[in-house]
């Protein structure tokens, strides 16, 4: 058990490794790179920007581009280039950015209680709500209830979360003005009492909050109860009835801690998708979150935020994947144990 | 047996499979026997006759909602279980009758303790019983049945036992409610012959400890020898025949029962036979024939036979046999 951890563990830096250098490699062969945006911008502004920036001289010379590529290490090839990154990232610093000439990790940390806040508020909602609901479709599926909810949960699929997002402003805090119309905090936050501020939190973070449960209810809701309803179906269950059980207790004591055995294993690719928020709601509700940042970045070729990005989030995924291994092996003696006599 | 009436009765039992179109078709039709206090009843058949159903409609434990009853009684002591409530059921599960299933791999529930998994009938039918006196049952269950060194295996998971170790403890689940009657549907197919052996040595004294009746299922005539007082035997949710134990291998009155003995090797050691040497196929549900079921099969059929389907006769030797040419194929 603990060796099969340990090599899980081990395995996080080759695969860590695979995915940034494919990132790096992409961002070197994609045309357009950040020099060339540069001198876009630089031209641009030269044109429409007025004095400041036509006193900059228009477009780059030969030698301040190239003085540009070396100083981003656009000069090196990839390997050397994706060496020296991994070299300074292992240091602990990812760079700066090329649009904002702040370092990386300053602007993405900046950007983590916001978005923090939105992925583990949306975790915890996510399964506070879908594990019972999904318990209950199963265990009446075809019933009232399954139906009656089946539309919601389906609505929530069917709809793209931006749509429910702008549906949710325009309604709720356009005609209605029952909710603020985005941002994280209100402007007067820090004069606010303790007890205020969470108020204030919560009033501005309802809708978004909405807009992501729908993106995840469905398929978290479905996937709980399709494996209640498999474990149902199970001898051991056709056991628990003949022992007398009801059907509420032989699912609580039975059915259900297998039944979140598939629910357990999503939960680590749950992690980083959700502290990576989505770009699409944080524009609609204009929240300063990660999404967005990453999205910017990407549009902008400023490639040390994205691969900054990058860093964290695969980090998250691969050490979310191994605890969601950790709660199945909790979960499942057969894991827990290994192999038994057979 | 000095009580008069049956422990169990069942009689005219319909159950009905829906299919995938939602049309219900009778898959047993109107079986009936009894199970008397201390008695063994073999039910014998061909694997997918109807058995299992037959078993599973006694408790309410059918698969739903693709099969139910569709007509006919189950009578426990006088009380008849198939108009019973689902709470009624509920409280006779285990206190009074007490199933044991095929497969001991996947009847167990995989994340929880064989002490555990027996301990939840003792909470469930003796809520009264204090926590340690609860532990030293399951300890002497788990003894009864003969698992060696249950101090230990106690906390075991299933998958750390052998097929023939978790059948021991399911069948020691069975006895914690300590039910009157047990039915045992194939306690002994999924496992390999030395270990069948022992299991059924192991319910033969058991149930002459606890003086239980039980429903012994299987489609093996030979391993039913050795523990049936009375035998039945099934063909295609029907039964063709039955008699006592000893009287049906000596003098078998319907040509399938016939069949199925001819077939058997005349060396008993060898349990594991199928029933199945006859030719033909068994008659599927949405082809079974208006006359006797047995007919294509069968080599004595006649234009009677294709068209009538043979009652279920009963005689004061204790037989009884659904064949309309039984008398003239037995002079
Ligand atoms: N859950 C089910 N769904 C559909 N058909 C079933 C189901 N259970 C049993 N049947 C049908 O009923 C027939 C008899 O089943 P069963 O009683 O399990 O036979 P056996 O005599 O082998 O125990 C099977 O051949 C199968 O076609
Ligand atoms: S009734 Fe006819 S077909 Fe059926 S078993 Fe008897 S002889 Fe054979
Ligand atoms: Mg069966």
């Amino acid at each position: 058990m603990a060796g099969y951890f340990l090599r899980r563990f081990l395995l996080i830096i080759p695969t860590f490794i695979g995915i940034t250098l494919l990132v790096f490699a992409i961002t070197r062969v994609v045309p357009g790179g950040p020099i060339e945006r540069m001198m876009t911008q630089a031209q641009l502004g030269g044109e429409t920007g007025g004095l400041q920036r036509s006193q900059g001289g228009g477009t780059l010379s030969e030698e301040q581009m190239a003085e540009l590529e070396k100083y981003y290490g656009f000069d090196k090839p990839i390997l050397t280039g994706y060496a020296l990154w991994l070299k300074k990232v292992l240091q602990l610093d990812l760079g700066l950015s090329t649009r904002y000439q702040d370092p990386v990790w300053q602007i993405i940390r900046e950007r983590f209680p916001v978005s923090i806040f939105y992925g583990v508020t949306t975790l915890i909602l996510t399964y506070l709500v879908c594990i019972p609901l999904g318990l209950l479709k199963g265990m009446y599926h075809g019933g009232r209830f399954d139906g009656a909810s089946s539309a919601v949960v389906f609505l929530g699929y069917a709809l793209p979360s931006y749509v429910i997002g702008i549906a949710l402003i325009s309604l709720f805090a356009g005609y209605y003005d029952w909710f603020p119309l985005g941002g994280f905090v209100s402007d007067d936050f820090s004069e606010l009492s303790p007890w205020q501020k969470t108020k204030d939190i919560f009033h501005h973070a309802a809708l978004p909050l909405i807009a992501y449960l729908a993106g995840s209810f469905a398929v978290t809701t479905l996937m709980m109860k399709n494996a209640l309803m498999d474990n149902l179906s199970t001898d051991y269950m056709r056991t628990a009835a003949a022992k007398g059980l009801g059907l509420g207790q032989s699912v609580r004591r039975h059915a259900l801690r297998n039944s979140l055995i598939p629910v357990a294993t999503s939960f680590g690719s749950n992690i980083s998708l959700l502290i990576s928020g989505s770009f699409l709601i944080e524009t609609i509700f204009n929240i300063d979150g990660i999404g967005l940042l990453g999205y910017e970045a990407i549009i902008e070729r400023d490639y040390p935020i994205v691969m900054g990005i990058l860093v964290i989030s695969s980090l998250l995924y691969l050490i979310g994947n191994i605890l969601s291994d950790i709660c199945v092996a909790l979960v499942d003696p057969r894991i827990r144990f290994g192999g038994g006599v057979h | 047996m000095t009580d008069s009436s049956p422990l169990l009765s069942v009689e005219q039992l319909h159950v009905a499979i829906r299919n995938d179109h939602g049309i219900s078709r009778d898959m047993v039709s109107g079986v009936s026997f009894t199970v008397a206090a201390g008695e063994t009843l073999g039910l014998v058949g061909e694997s997918g006759c109807g058995k299992s159903l037959t078993a599973m409609s006694i408790l309410g434990l059918l698969p739903r909602p693709q099969a139910g009853i569709s007509g006919g009684q189950v009578r426990y002591r006088g009380e008849d279980l198939a108009g019973a409530s689902r709470q009624r059921l509920r409280t006779l599960r285990s206190a009074e009758i007490a199933v044991i299933f095929q497969d001991p791999m996947t009847a167990l529930n995989p994340v929880h303790t064989i002490g555990r998994q027996v301990e939840e009938v003792l909470r469930l039918h003796f809520p009264g019983l204090k926590a340690g006196d609860r532990r030293q049952r399951v300890l002497t269950l788990l003894e009864d049945v003969g698992i060696p060194a249950a101090a230990e295996r106690v906390n075991a998971y299933p998958h750390q036992l052998s097929g023939g170790m978790r059948q021991r403890v399911m069948i020691a689940i069975a006895l914690a409610g300590e039910p009157k009657l047990l039915i045992a549907d194939e306690p002994t197919t999924a496992l390999d012959v030395t270990i069948q052996a022992q299991i059924i040595s192991l319910l033969i004294s058991l149930q002459q400890q606890r003086g239980m009746g039980m429903l012994f299922i299987t489609h093996d005539l030979a391993l039913v020898a050795q523990l049936a007082d009375r035998i039945a035997v099934m063909y295609a949710g029907k039964i063709v025949e039955q008699q006592p134990a000893e009287q049906l291998f000596a003098s078998p009155r319907h040509p399938y029962t016939k069949g199925l003995l001819a077939a058997l090797p005349a060396a008993a050691e060898q349990p594991k036979t199928r029933l199945a040497a006859m030719t033909g196929q068994v008659p599927g549900i949405d082809q079974m024939p208006t006359g006797c079921r047995f007919a294509n099969r069968c080599p004595h059929a006649d234009d009677l036979c294709l068209n009538t389907d043979p009652a279920l006769e009963s005689f004061t030797d204790g037989a009884a046999v659904a064949c309309h040419h039984w008398k003239k194929l037995n002079d």
